[in-house]
């Protein structure tokens, strides 16, 4: 059963969970027999399609089901979209569960620890609130050609001058709150990389640390993008742990498209 | 009586309202308008009450600063400062904030070596700069953000009568659409979600930042939402689902910059009706994106 299942990984996990989170059940019951756990960085509803055409009904979830923090579905009972995501859900027996802030506390955190991978780098410390590389020097320029083919982060946007040379990078995952994004950037770093943060906030204080004269770059990676490496590394680790029933990574297209490559790359059938 | 009319009535009266002002002061006015005197002016003709409790306020300089000139930007970024300086302006009307946070917050900035170099900026130059976002957009009758975008988008008679944030343009598919915003606004990175091919008509614009899930209830109404900011989670994801559940949504960001510019560009071209004075100039700030496909460097690293 699924309860018993999201028991036994957060025990694995040995995170005791935060008094204020976001992780819990989603939707579905914890009682539905489990078929296949699926791992996805956001459970869009495309994620749930390819979970349920693989036999996956059990759904760990990095970010959001229902379009927000907390994944409230207050108001949108009559909502089209909501309704045919939840028909979807309940036809296919899915649960979901969100779990990030279990995964944000783990030693090691797989979110950190697969993004790592996924791009071939190696932290120079654990902990702390911003993961932190030492790249052999490379410029903005080639660097950003890099991650958006590694990470498909194909509408990702960068702030700094190209050539800036980069070695001492650091990476926020996910979102990127105002703090700790302004800490980051103001520490000793060439490039800070962050899932999104807004314009107003870090985009802003990285533009004016350029403006007078300091070496600094920014690159907002997408949300996606900068989580699903993450997802894929908790993927295996967790096959380690539930030998009971197939566990597999769901890996997203990036949704945006810009002018460069004007291509829709979401599933319009259910 | 369409909205275009009822604006050109409108700078008409204020500019009335701007040569008397002149008339009765004289020329010796120039040597003493103060950013305080020039704020009791945009106050009486905003169109409404002006309200405290907001983020509207000064956030370098003060009602005493003696003003040269007034530039009017979207976001008060060094360069901006910069920039307005440059066009001889020693007030700054902006639009979004100072110090990076829409409130302007400086608890945990004290010690912030950039907030010590663009307050001892601002201060050395006898700056004073004035946040002025939530007025701006309660700018009767219609919102000045707004009134500025559909200048720029060539869309002033499609807006709707009734709520200037939903427009009907002429027929064009989603990449049309697209092409011609980049067009018009030369944006860089704007993202879009949605079949590229889709027809769209009924549009929804939010410029600036769109949080929440507001927008669920609006997509119902049309075939595409035009915002500035969005956080990819919430309404982006949304509209993705929607376009997964079969439904015909796009969903258009332009970034927060290039979607208000235009609205203070507008700001300007209000403030000259208002203050004769002094010169009152558009000061326009760079998009802050660049992608891999076009690489820029337009950041003045020049203090």
């Amino acid at each position: 059963m699924a309860g018993q299942l999201i028991d036994l990984i957060l025990t694995r996990l040995g995170t005791p969970g935060r008094p204020r989170s976001n992780d819990r059940f989603i939707a579905g019951d914890p009682l539905t027999p489990v078929t296949g756990i699926a791992t996805v960085a956001m459970a869009t509803f495309d994620a749930l399609k390819a979970a349920a055409a693989a036999k996956a009904n059990l759904i760990l979830t990095a970010d959001a089901t229902f379009w927000g923090d907390n994944d409230a579905v207050t108001g949108l009972e009559g909502n089209e979209t909501f309704k045919a995501k939840r028909d979807f859900i309940r036809a296919n027996n899915l649960v979901i569960y969100r779990i990030a802030d279990h995964l944000a506390d783990s030693a090691p955190n797989p979110i950190r620890a697969g993004m790592a991978r996924e791009l071939g780098w190696q932290e120079t410390a654990q902990g702390g609130e911003a993961a932190r590389f030492r790249l052999p020097p490379t410029n903005l320029l080639q660097l950003s050609q890099l991650l958006q083919t590694r990470l498909g982060a194909r509408t990702l946007r960068v702030i700094g001058d190209p050539t800036l040379p980069v070695s001492n990078v650091a990476a926020i995952w996910g979102r990127a709150a105002q703090m700790p994004a302004i800490r980051t950037l103001r520490s000793d770093i060439d490039l800070l990389l962050v899932g999104y943060t807004f314009e107003w906030e870090a985009v802003l204080y990285a533009q004016d640390q350029i403006a007078i004269g300091m070496k600094k770059g920014l690159i907002l990676l997408g949300q996606v993008p900068s989580l699903q490496g993450g997802m894929k590394y908790f993927s295996e680790w967790l096959a380690g742990q539930v030998t009971e029933v197939p566990v597999r990574h769901i890996p997203l297209v990036e949704t945006w498209w810009n002018l460069d490559r004007p291509v829709n790359e979401i599933k319009t059938t259910i | 009586m369409t909205i275009k009319t009822a604006l050109s009535r409108r700078r008409f009266m204020t500019a009335g309202v701007g040569s008397a002002s002149l008339a009765a002061t004289g020329a010796q006015a120039q040597a003493t308008l103060t950013a305080g005197a020039i704020l009791e002016r945009m106050k009486t003709e905003i169109g409404g009450p002006w309200r405290d409790g907001g983020v509207d306020h000064f956030t370098a300089g003060g009602p005493d600063t003696v003003v040269r000139g007034i530039s009017s930007v979207m976001m008060c970024s060094l360069d901006a400062l910069k920039d307005s300086l440059k066009a001889g302006c020693n007030m700054v009307i902006t639009h979004e904030p100072t110090y990076w946070s829409h409130q302007d917050r400086l608890d945990e900035l004290q010690d912030d070596p950039l907030y010590k170099v663009k307050l001892d900026y601002v201060t050395r130059n006898n700056m004073a700069v004035y946040h002025m976002h939530d007025h701006w957009h309660a700018l009767r009758p219609v919102d000045g953000i707004h009134v500025g975008t559909a200048n720029v988008l060539g869309w002033t008679q499609c807006m709707h009568k009734d709520n200037p944030r939903y427009y009907t343009v002429p027929s064009m598919t989603l990449l049309e659409m697209a092409r011609h915003i980049q067009s018009r606004m030369k944006a860089r990175t704007m993202r879009v979600i949605g079949d590229p091919t889709m027809p769209v008509r009924e549009l929804y614009a939010s410029y600036g930042n769109f949080g929440g899930l507001g927008g669920a209830q609006i997509l119902d109404n049309v075939d595409v939402m035009v915002i500035g900011e969005a956080q990819d989670w919430d309404l982006p994801m949304f509209v993705q689902d929607s376009v997964a559940a079969g439904r015909k949504k796009a969903f258009i960001v332009i970034g927060h910059v290039l979607s208000e510019q235009w609205g203070m560009e507008y700001a300007a071209q209000w403030l000259r009706g208002l203050i004769r004075e002094i010169p009152c100039k558009y000061v326009p700030i760079i998009e802050p994106y660049w992608n891999p496909s076009r690489p820029v460097m337009e950041i003045n690293p020049k203090i």
